[in-house]
């Protein structure tokens, strides 16, 4: 799957693989590369810069550690990432649930 | 956390390496305030041995799995590429973080300059120098806007300003440029007092035009690297 056909979903992609904890660059294209059975294999020059864009949003946060010798950043999640990510799901269910429904042909669920 | 670790403090010289001249390329590419660019490097530089580590526990030896880990993370150019917009608006964050910060510090100077000179002299100002407060004033008006915006679209209010990083550079640019020509125009209205009018005092005439002049050398930097920051997002 290409990053393109993900735009607009990956801060949203980004954040869910932060909520377990925190993660390091590389770990988190590893989550997407798992969690997604190798589908979502996002490239370096989209996943690390949208990591610094998300932190600058205060989405999440980084911080630096000391590991095998070298310097290790690792990102989390701020309460503020949190709402966000809760906000993206409820937006993705809504969005795929039309999208389903339209190419489907099945009816739009309405209420009981 | 995913931790895999390296199998050794030192690895391989080969796998060292390719690693390193990766990066170094990488670092080539790369614009922005000098600390942000040594962190991008320094948390790639972990991401590649992180994982070269993963392709090492797949089978294949150190420096085969280095080279692996450089073809997954992608050519420098583009990669680099990647971060521009980031570093864009690093680069208009910290200039107009630095305008707002010293803009008070020069216009303090001035002032002092002024008060100085008026308790020496006890003259009124000459009325030339009304032009010269117009034309701070405007300056003023839009430096101090342009440098606010740089600083807040490149933090937590972009969430909600949605303004990329284009138009941090940019603000920061135009925030630079006004201070440019402020200074210029202080500097100026300080020798064609000093010339017709006379009375200046001196240690605080030297301590207003030191305080210019370093900025404006500083801030015609500042917006020149603005510029190009923004132009690497064309």
């Amino acid at each position: 799957m290409r990053a393109e056909v993900l735009k607009g979903h990956l801060d949203g992609l980004l954040l869910a693989a932060l909520e377990a904890g925190p993660l390091h660059g590389y770990a988190v294209m590893e989550a997407l590369r798992t969690g997604s059975d190798g589908r979502v294999d996002l490239p370096t020059g989209t996943v690390y810069p949208a990591l610094h864009r998300l932190e600058r949003a205060g989405l999440i946060r980084s911080s630096w550690s000391t590991e095998g010798g070298r310097r290790r950043r690792s990102y989390e999640l701020t309460p503020a990432g949190r709402r966000a990510l809760a906000t993206e799901r409820s937006q993705w269910r809504e969005f795929s649930g039309a999208v389903s429904a339209l190419l489907e042909g099945r009816p739009w669920p309405t209420p009981a | 956390m995913a931790d895999p670790g390296l199998t050794g403090p030192e690895p391989d010289a080969g796998a060292r390496r390719v690693i390193g001249t990766y990066l170094a390329e990488l670092a080539c590419q790369l614009g922005g305030p000098p600390s942000a660019r040594a962190e991008i490097v320094a948390e790639l530089e972990d991401g590649l041995w992180a994982a070269t580590v993963a392709h090492q526990a797949n089978g294949l030896p150190l420096a085969d799995a280095a080279r692996a880990a450089v073809a997954e993370f992608g050519d420098a150019d583009t990669v680099a590429a990647g971060f521009g917009p980031e570093l864009a608006a690093a680069t208009g964050r910290r200039i107009g973080l630095a305008l707002l910060s010293t803009g008070p510090l020069v216009g303090s100077s001035w002032l002092l300059l002024a008060a100085a000179t008026w308790i020496r002299t006890g003259r009124e100002p000459p009325a030339a120098l009304g032009l010269v407060a117009v034309l701070v004033g405007l300056v003023l008006a839009v430096a101090v806007p342009a440098a606010v915006l740089s600083v807040a679209v490149s933090g937590r209010l972009c969430r909600w300003l949605r303004a990329g990083p284009e138009v941090a550079a940019t603000a920061a640019a135009v925030a630079a440029s006004a201070c440019v020509a402020g200074d210029l125009v202080l500097l100026g209205g300080l020798l064609a007092s000093t010339v017709f009018a006379g009375g200046v005092c001196w240690l605080a005439g030297l301590l207003a035009a030191g305080a210019s002049a370093v900025r404006f050398s500083l801030a015609g930097r500042a917006a020149r690297r603005c510029l190009a920051a923004r132009a690497m997002l064309a």
